[in-house]
């Protein structure tokens, strides 16, 4: 487990560089975590008959962890002085309890914009060892240039 | 959802009755406070401190602690507990099935959130359709637009989530016997 807190620069990031992950074990002690956490107490998250009559396998992390995980990459990355501007991801297949939980990144561009920041588009994901990619998503990050 | 409806289910209808309707604006019924935000990042052993520690954050170019930016739909929220009244005007738009499931989350963070800050909340729907699921062949999905605001009105961050609602599968196989 990191947080990383060293700041990280436009200059220093290029296409293609991996993003330090991390990993979640996802306990039945991580899931109580993740209703506490997150308040969503719809019980497809935490009541395993309630998500198996609703079709699905097992009960399964909800938006708020999914979000939070990812969310959480971006900000041990790139320091006090970065900003997420934008951040999607797609909830395509579900983390459930026992799941061995990767947090996973990518660099896919950067620019200087117009107004002169430096921007870092990113490709982040959840996977874990049952299924793999599970939670893909992409972010845009706003990082200060040295020479500014 | 009764048998009655899931036979007249017309999904224009629903469309020409339902897209472009707003929720009220609604203010979150604490200000941002610093517990929420430690069990957010408990949930994923977030140790920043820019998030957890009140000298950090005064120290820092925000000046005080900041809430991580997904947490901003927390704040503009009254929580499930204890209950509000149900005045959310989208929380009856017509569907099949009442299980739910967020698909898309798609975020723009404009201003950061600190401690103390108001934040309040209005959605659109935007977008429903029907695509069938492995689940449900009639899944009907909802696509609505939020705008957080804080104290000052200032837009803090537009959100577009995708929801899908389907049917379990003993409605499912109930419908395909009829």
């Amino acid at each position: 487990m990191t947080t990383v807190q060293t700041q990280l620069h436009w200059e220093d990031v290029k296409e293609g560089d991996k993003i330090p992950g991390y990993t979640l074990d996802l306990t039945w002690t991580k899931m109580v975590e993740q209703v506490s956490g997150s308040q969503d107490f719809y019980e497809v998250h935490h009541d395993p008959d309630f998500a198996r009559e609703a079709g699905h396998e097992e009960i399964f992390y909800n938006t708020g962890f999914t979000q939070a995980a990812l969310c959480r990459l971006l900000t041990d990355w790139m320091g006090k002085e970065g900003w997420i501007q934008n951040f999607s991801f797609q909830m395509r297949r579900m983390n459930i309890p026992e799941d061995h939980v990767q947090v996973k990144g990518v660099v896919t561009g950067t620019q200087v914009r117009e107004d002169g920041k430096g921007a870092v588009t990113v490709d982040l994901w959840l996977e874990n060892d049952r299924i793999g990619i599970t939670t893909p998503a992409e972010a845009t990050i706003l990082l200060p240039l040295r020479e500014s | 959802m009764s048998d009655q409806l899931d036979k007249s289910y017309d999904i224009e209808v629903i469309k020409a009755q339902w897209i472009g309707k707003k929720t009220e604006k609604t203010t979150g019924r604490y200000p941002v406070e610093y517990d929420p935000i430690r069990r957010h990042c408990h949930m994923v052993e977030d140790t920043n401190p820019l998030f957890l520690d009140p000298d950090a954050g005064k120290n820092s170019q925000y000046g005080s602690v900041i809430a991580p930016p997904v947490m901003a739909g927390y704040f503009a929220g009254s929580g499930p507990w204890p209950q509000k009244a149900k005045t959310d005007a989208l929380a009856n738009v017509p569907t099949r099935g009442e299980r739910k499931i967020n698909m898309n989350i798609d975020w723009e963070y404009l201003i950061p959130v600190r401690i103390g800050d108001q934040l309040s909340s209005q959605r659109e729907l935007v977008d429903i359709f029907e695509k069938p699921i492995k689940l449900d062949p009639k899944a009907v999905w909802l696509v609505t637009e939020t705008r957080i605001t804080n104290q000052n009105d200032d837009v803090v961050a537009v959100g577009r989530n995708t929801l899908l609602t389907h049917r379990t599968p003993e409605q499912v196989s109930a419908d395909l016997q009829k």
